[in-house]
């Protein structure tokens, strides 16, 4: 059990000298093969020079493999068993130089063969280990590109799904608006001349005529404001300020709290989908600071700077509480997954001075300078 | 017989709607439809040629915008009386109208009670327009704020007239700050002080009177 663990505490400790070797050895890689040719046999000179300076009776011959191995990551395993070979005869060749006697001519071309085979070895584990490695290596990078498409793939069709949702709900909107609304309209002026046929033949019945008129004008009502629901941002540039604006004044009636818009100077937004994105992060930080915050004054606020065009909520209510309940998030990060969606960034926080703080800064883009229509 | 009849011609690009008006107002002993028409062009051809005492046109049409319509009526034949007709929001469109030229405006929501009552009101000389309408101008005028036409903007500075005329040409204000070489925090200076001399409420009021100053006093 303690030598597990003694093992284990090893591992540990060499896992990041590992992490720290596997980035030298790739840093290497980027260097020509001409350096390493020159670099593997230098190590074998290098270590043949030692071996003959320190004496026949003690061995070097497992230096070499620094040389042989260099030479099988770096270069090849041809060029690997070629310094197999010339490191070998280098070892025999520094033996005999430093005056080694052996009593049969036989055993040193054994004691070379043994050494060729253990370094041929050596060499064709290095080379195996090497082609897995870097097999492994494209792998992970043809995994890592499939991964990064099937992302942006997946980004593209959420933006998509987003889009066609609005578009859906703008056409339902302008659909109702101005076909079905118009139907209606038709319908009562009908009531109108028939009530209006009924009372002058004295008929009591004319006013159920007229009840029937009033029901359908109730319908074009409930349906403009269906409509409004669906198809709150007319398509033009200042669609946006307008409908903030009267959003705020809807909600200050609606839920008896101080909703006030406020923008200094003209905001134009053009794209329609972004102003609809915009709209809609507004209209969930406003509910928020409603139904979560308590917020007795809330302010929306448009700005445009050189850089940026930006919205903001503030409230004086709670402010977010820390660390947010799960179901609380989901708001959020639909407001942030909106504005990504546009580019936007968004954020929201606990005020210093209580409330909360939501914002949508859009950044300027270059191309905005048109000619006005 | 028709001669001592009101003339009326209706502009709307919805066929149920022209039917039925048509009905409602043929219900009227002294008032006949003289002509419908569904876009601008056809209307002001037929216009001329019917000469109406009454045009009834909404502001969407098939071909053309109803505003745009109004004036042209307005400069050809100026006397017709123009009564809009629409769904769109009286507080966002009926200024508008009525600046054009038009002598009242009607909901759709309400057409059918009111349109007969805005006629003869019309006829008579007087503007209609329903009850919430005038309520929201006459806050306005006591405001001052009907008056800025005119006296209001004569007291802009230069540059806040500048500004005040290239927001109404549509320009941005980033656009607005580079054509004037000023910065964006001048222009929203510039902004809020013709706010506060033209007594206008929020940015998007001020986008509009700025256009429709354009309007009716172009500069180039």
């Amino acid at each position: 059990m303690a030598l597990f663990l003694n093992l284990l505490a090893v591992t540990a400790l060499c896992l990041p000298l590992r992490e720290t070797m596997l980035r030298f050895v790739k840093q290497l890689e980027h260097r020509s093969r001409a350096a390493f040719v020159t670099a593997a046999l230098l190590i074998v000179a290098a270590i043949g020079a030692v071996d003959y300076l320190t004496g026949y009776e003690m061995s070097f011959s497992v230096f070499y493999l620094l040389g042989v191995a260099l030479a099988v990551w770096f270069v090849g395993k041809w060029f690997g068993a070629l310094v197999s070979v010339l490191s070998v005869g280098v070892w025999l060749i520094g033996d005999f130089a430093s005056g080694a006697r052996f009593s049969s001519p036989l055993i040193p071309i054994w004691n070379a063969l043994v050494l060729l085979t253990f370094y041929l070895v050596v060499v064709w584990l290095l080379a195996n280990l090497r082609s897995l490695y870097r097999s492994l290596e494209i792998q992970v990078r043809q995994r890592t590109r499939a991964l990064t498409e099937e992302i942006a793939e997946r980004e593209r069709l959420e933006r998509e799904l987003l889009e066609i949702s609005e578009r859906e709900q703008r056409r339902i909107g302008q659909d109702l608006h101005d076909s079905l609304c118009q139907h209606l309209t038709g319908a009562t002026l009908a009531g109108q001349v028939l009530e209006e046929k009924l009372a002058a033949l004295n008929l009591p019945v004319a006013a159920d005529a007229g009840k029937i008129v009033e029901l359908v004008e109730e319908g074009i009502d409930l349906s403009r404001k269906l409509a409004k629901g669906l198809y709150p941002v007319e398509m033009t540039a200042d669609g946006l300020m307008l409908a903030l604006e009267e959003y705020a004044a809807t909600t200050s009636d609606l839920f008896k709290v101080a909703c006030r818009f406020e923008c200094d100077s003209p905001v134009l937004i053009h794209d329609p989908a972004t102003a609809g994105h915009l709209y809609r992060i507004a209209q969930e930080a406003v509910g928020n600071a409603i139904k979560h915050g308590k917020a007795r004054n809330i302010f929306i606020r448009l700005d445009a700077s050189e850089e940026a065009t930006a919205l903001s909520v503030k409230d004086d209510g709670v402010g977010l509480p820390e660390p947010l309940p799960k179901n609380r998030g989901i708001g959020l990060r639909i407001m942030a997954h909106r504005s990504a969606m546009f580019g936007g960034i968004f954020n929201a926080r606990r005020e210093e001075s209580g409330g909360t703080l939501v914002t949508c800064e859009l950044h300027a883009e270059p191309g905005s300078k048109k000619t006005p229509p | 017989m028709n001669k001592s009849k009101t003339k009326i011609f209706l502009v709307d690009d919805h066929p149920l709607v022209r039917e039925w008006l048509t009905n409602l107002i043929h219900q009227q002993p002294d008032f006949v439809v003289c002509g419908e028409s569904e876009d601008a062009p056809h209307a002001l051809q037929e216009i001329s040629a019917t000469k109406p005492d009454v045009a009834i046109l909404d502001i969407s049409l098939k071909h053309g915008s109803g505003i745009e319509l109004i004036k042209n009526l307005k400069a050809s034949q100026p006397g017709v009386a123009i009564i809009v007709l629409s769904m769109h929001d009286e507080r966002l469109y009926a200024e508008r109208a009525l600046r054009a030229g038009a002598r009242g405006y009607i909901m759709k929501r309400e057409t059918a009670k009111k349109v007969i009552t805005a006629i003869r009101q019309v006829l008579e000389g007087k503007i209609y327009m329903s009850e919430s309408l005038a309520a929201i101008f006459a806050e306005k005028f006591v405001d001052g704020r009907l008056l800025a036409s005119g006296s209001l903007v004569e007291q802009l500075s230069d540059r806040e007239l500048e500004t005040f005329q290239l927001l109404g040409k549509g320009y941005e204000t980033r656009q607005v700050a580079e054509m004037m070489n000023v910065s964006m925090k001048t222009v929203q200076a510039h902004c809020a002080h013709i706010k506060e001399k033209l007594k206008l409420t929020n940015a998007a009021e001020l986008l509009r009177e700025a256009v429709r100053w354009q309007e009716n006093y172009p500069t180039n």
